[in-house]
């Protein structure tokens, strides 16, 4: 009996210091954020200026793009891979691999000049023969590709010359090039692909401006300058890519450990990391759309007027606010301000709990409840349970279900759901946000959508190639879309970077990647 | 238990104390009161269920009301305890949230003592094929999972939900009660009153249920108010994994894990219900080390 109250007491003290420290918590945490920033190193004192440190949300699954379904994986490869085109800060086309291109007039046959002078890692030249073998790659249905959704309008790929390719399509498709600026594009060494096979996976071989040293699992990925790149010789000799899960403690590495750049860091983090004397961020909007899915084909949502009702009962300003600190911007439609498709003339509308209530009650339904699926974060709860209480006050009654979310991405597939809270990471072309989303039978379409009248739009704006013809396509798409409110659009997120001051060289493009190859210390 | 019989008991002195059972509860009692600390667990847990019981009076806030005005304030003389990351009243939460622990520490652990207690006690009583080989290795099977892990399990099965995470939580504390009734009954059972019981010719059921199980009590007892200690981190460790109380509702699990983004900025959202869970189940242990040395009769 003795020790065990002797053992108790330790425990004692500490609930009472937790308890001091909470109360006086607000003074503690100001200096708490103010004390990191003294203690990071500052640009003067770095003497190692060849190693750079990249702190990543996840750990990269794999590193052959064409096998690649995870958007961490495609920060890992701006150092490994180039791409055929690549995308600047205005989303405008640039040459990368490909340095010009011609698209004919019908919108079939893209012809793409290659770079000369272009090596592999492994010392494998660069030409058409090794853009026609990462094609076929991808196309080979054995392979299970996940690009070859992205690109099996592709009917003929023929080697012109050595450096010229043409590539034919089977109808036209306006959001090809943007294809090709993300994995489909990215070309790996035909060598290394036939002596490695299946474990290319692991040991990848790229044009980029570094290659390959090691990955270990949930830990360290490093990446070596390639002496022989061809374009702009990197300043940094050695990248080092490291998971950090956890936003507080990736944050808290790039403040005061030796990680020198994060791919993201938390709204709520955003203050903290503007405050570090240390540290700078670099923020943009980003491609794609955040809010609720709604499933069309059960109760209640297969009644359009409760779907309106969910639609302009949601205080988006609010949201933006509370949950985002201002983080990100309120959404109308499934392209965000980044994109030409935006359409300016449809207004973020307050709230209005009683047009809300009306349409309630036109839908002659009485006493709505429904269960809205979301993941199992901090962020994904606060932000249900404020869409809970806005909801209720119109006269809805939400259950909230927390399911992870892998299985909610299942449920959402398998109809297995009322509402759910998935959102798009986005894509370059409008399309790429709207087509597989909301047209009939679309591959992303969960909510079962169907409107004939969305499909001929959406058909005919993907094969179009006059961006103001599309654009004024697209505004009508996302007037129908506001209408009908098969999907609730609740807010476009911005993507933030913070690096340390002496960083130099990062371009904040929309698509998030961290481009290493101009990456220097001041 | 005993306590609150001790407590009618005190006004009439004289009239009982003649009583051999009663003196001897007395004298539980004092033992029971030398324990400080065991009071003072005793107190706090006496407070935290007058908390629960009167939370619509005692709590200053409604502890769902959302104020987008007062988010992530600190500690104030209008919010004792601060507010969250959706402005609501941290303390009324707390109090609230006093209510889902009690409810789900007490009904998991009488759902084992229901599930435990008789086929621990038939069990041991008649032992042999069933006993040795069925109920004592599938026993053995859930005590050898970590109880976390098995509940977590059992939570997924059932699906997210404080009525299904007290069933889990339950279910997960059974095999220890076998084991512990099966163990007493084994004991008890080769005792002479036991043989006489059967050689009067007294139905196994009456031996087993008014002779064998009044004496195993106590352990019992002791072991049922230390598992509401576990059952109570149990339910908070689900709830902080998502898949016990389901928001709004506020639990001390769910407002641990809303607010450990919160924790550089904002720890109070964090630290209350973590020390509410912290003193809930340390006054829970030493009440329980109090009842233990109450109804042990070797402390003299």
């Amino acid at each position: 009996m003795k020790t065990l109250r002797k053992a108790i007491l330790p425990f004692v003290v500490i609930a009472l210091f937790a308890f001091l420290a909470a109360c006086g918590g607000q003074s503690s945490s100001n200096g708490g954020s103010s004390s990191d920033a003294k203690s990071g190193q500052s640009a003067s004192t770095r003497t190692d200026k060849s190693k750079l440190v990249i702190g990543l949300d996840a750990d990269p699954p794999q590193l052959d793009p064409a096998m690649s379904t995870a958007a961490v994986d495609r920060q890992v490869y701006q150092s490994i891979y180039n791409t055929l085109v690549d995308i600047d800060k205005n989303l405008n086309y640039v040459p990368e691999l490909a340095t010009s291109w011609k698209i004919s007039d019908d919108g079939k046959t893209y012809t793409f000049n290659l770079r000369k002078n272009v090596l592999f890692q492994d010392g494998t030249p660069f030409n058409a023969e090794a853009v026609k073998f990462n094609f076929e790659r991808m196309l080979d249905p054995k392979l299970g590709s996940p690009r070859l959704s992205e690109i099996n309008l592709i009917d003929k790929i023929t080697v012109v010359d050595d450096y010229t390719i043409r590539i034919h399509l089977k109808q036209p498709y306006a959001p090809f090039l943007s294809v090709l600026s993300d994995r489909a594009g990215m070309m790996v060494s035909p060598t290394a692909v036939k002596k490695e096979g299946k474990d290319f996976a692991n040991h990848p071989v790229g044009t980029g401006p570094y290659k390959f040293v090691k990955h270990v699992k949930q830990g360290d990925l490093v990446v070596e300058r390639f002496d022989k790149y061809w374009g702009n010789k990197p300043k940094i000799k050695t990248i080092v890519y490291k998971p950090f899960p956890d936003g507080t403690t990736r944050l808290t590495n790039l403040i005061s450990g030796d990680v020198d750049i994060v791919n993201t860091i938390d709204y709520k983090d955003i203050k903290r990391a503007n405050s570090a004397a240390n540290l700078k961020v670099s923020s943009t909007e980003s491609l794609g759309f955040q809010g609720i899915q709604l499933n069309t084909k059960v109760k209640p949502f297969d009644n359009k007027k409760v779907r309106q009702a969910v639609n302009i009962a949601l205080d988006r300003n609010a949201i933006a606010k509370v949950v985002f600190f201002n983080g990100v911007v309120p959404a109308t439609s499934p392209f965000p301000e980044t994109s030409w498709a935006h359409p300016s003339d449809l207004q973020v509308p307050k709230a209005d709990v009683a047009k809300a209530k009306q349409l309630l009650k036109e839908s002659g339904l009485s006493n709505v409840s429904f269960t809205l699926k979301i993941s199992p974060s901090p962020q994904e709860k606060q932000l249900a349970q404020m869409i809970q209480s806005m909801l209720q006050q119109v006269g809805f009654k939400v259950k909230i279900e927390m399911v992870e979310f892998g299985t909610l991405l299942e449920q959402t597939a398998e109809g297995d759901y009322q509402a759910a809270r998935v959102g798009w990471s986005g894509r370059t072309d409008p399309d790429g946000n709207a087509y597989a989303w909301f047209t009939t039978n679309g591959t992303l379409n969960y909510m079962k959508y169907s409107n004939p009248e969305v499909d001929k739009l959406l058909q005919e704006a993907r094969t179009s190639l006059d961006q103001e013809k599309r654009k004024a396509l697209y505004d009508r798409v996302s007037k129908i879309l506001w209408d009908d409110a098969p999907y609730i659009f609740l807010y476009y997120p911005k993507d933030y970077k913070a690096m340390k001051n002496d960083v130099e060289g990062f371009v904040h493009v929309p698509d998030i990647m961290i481009r290493t190859e101009n990456l220097q210390f001041k | 238990m005993s306590q609150t019989n001790a407590q009618t008991a005190a006004p009439y002195p004289n009239r009982l104390e003649s009583s051999p059972r009663l003196r001897s509860l007395k004298k539980a009692l004092g033992r029971f009161f030398q324990n400080k600390l065991g009071v003072a667990g005793g107190l706090f847990l006496l407070i935290l269920v007058i908390l629960a019981i009167f939370a619509p009076w005692l709590a200053p806030y409604n502890p769902m009301k959302q104020d987008y005005m007062a988010i992530l304030q600190g500690p104030s003389a209008k919010h004792w305890f601060g507010t969250d990351d959706l402005g609501r009243d941290v303390l009324s939460r707390i109090i609230y949230g006093a209510r889902v622990s009690l409810k789900a520490g007490i009904i998991s652990v009488a759902i084992a003592l229901a599930i435990g207690v008789p086929i621990g006690l038939i069990s041991g009583y008649f032992r042999g094929f069933w006993d040795e080989f069925i109920i004592m290795r599938i026993t053995d099977a859930m005590l050898s999972f970590p109880s976390l892990v098995l509940a977590l399990t059992l939570a997924a099965v059932f699906g997210a939900g404080l009525n299904n995470a007290m069933l889990a939580i339950g279910l997960v504390y059974t095999p220890h009660f076998i084991r512990l009734v099966r163990g007493q009954v084994l004991a008890q059972r080769e005792r002479e009153y036991v043989e006489a019981a059967i050689a009067a010719g007294i139905s196994h059921w009456r031996i087993m249920l008014r002779h064998i199980l009044p004496n195993a009590w106590a352990p019992i007892m002791v072991q049922a108010t230390l598992s509401v200690a576990g059952a109570i981190i149990s339910e908070a460790s689900l709830s902080f994994l998502g898949l016990g109380t389901q928001p709004p509702t506020p639990s001390w699990g769910s407002m641990l894990s809303e607010g450990q983004g919160y924790i550089t900025q904002a720890p109070w959202i964090a630290v209350f219900p973590g020390l509410f869970i912290f003193l809930a189940v340390m006054s829970i242990n030493v009440f329980g080390d109090g009842v233990r040395d109450m109804l042990d009769p070797k402390l003299k």
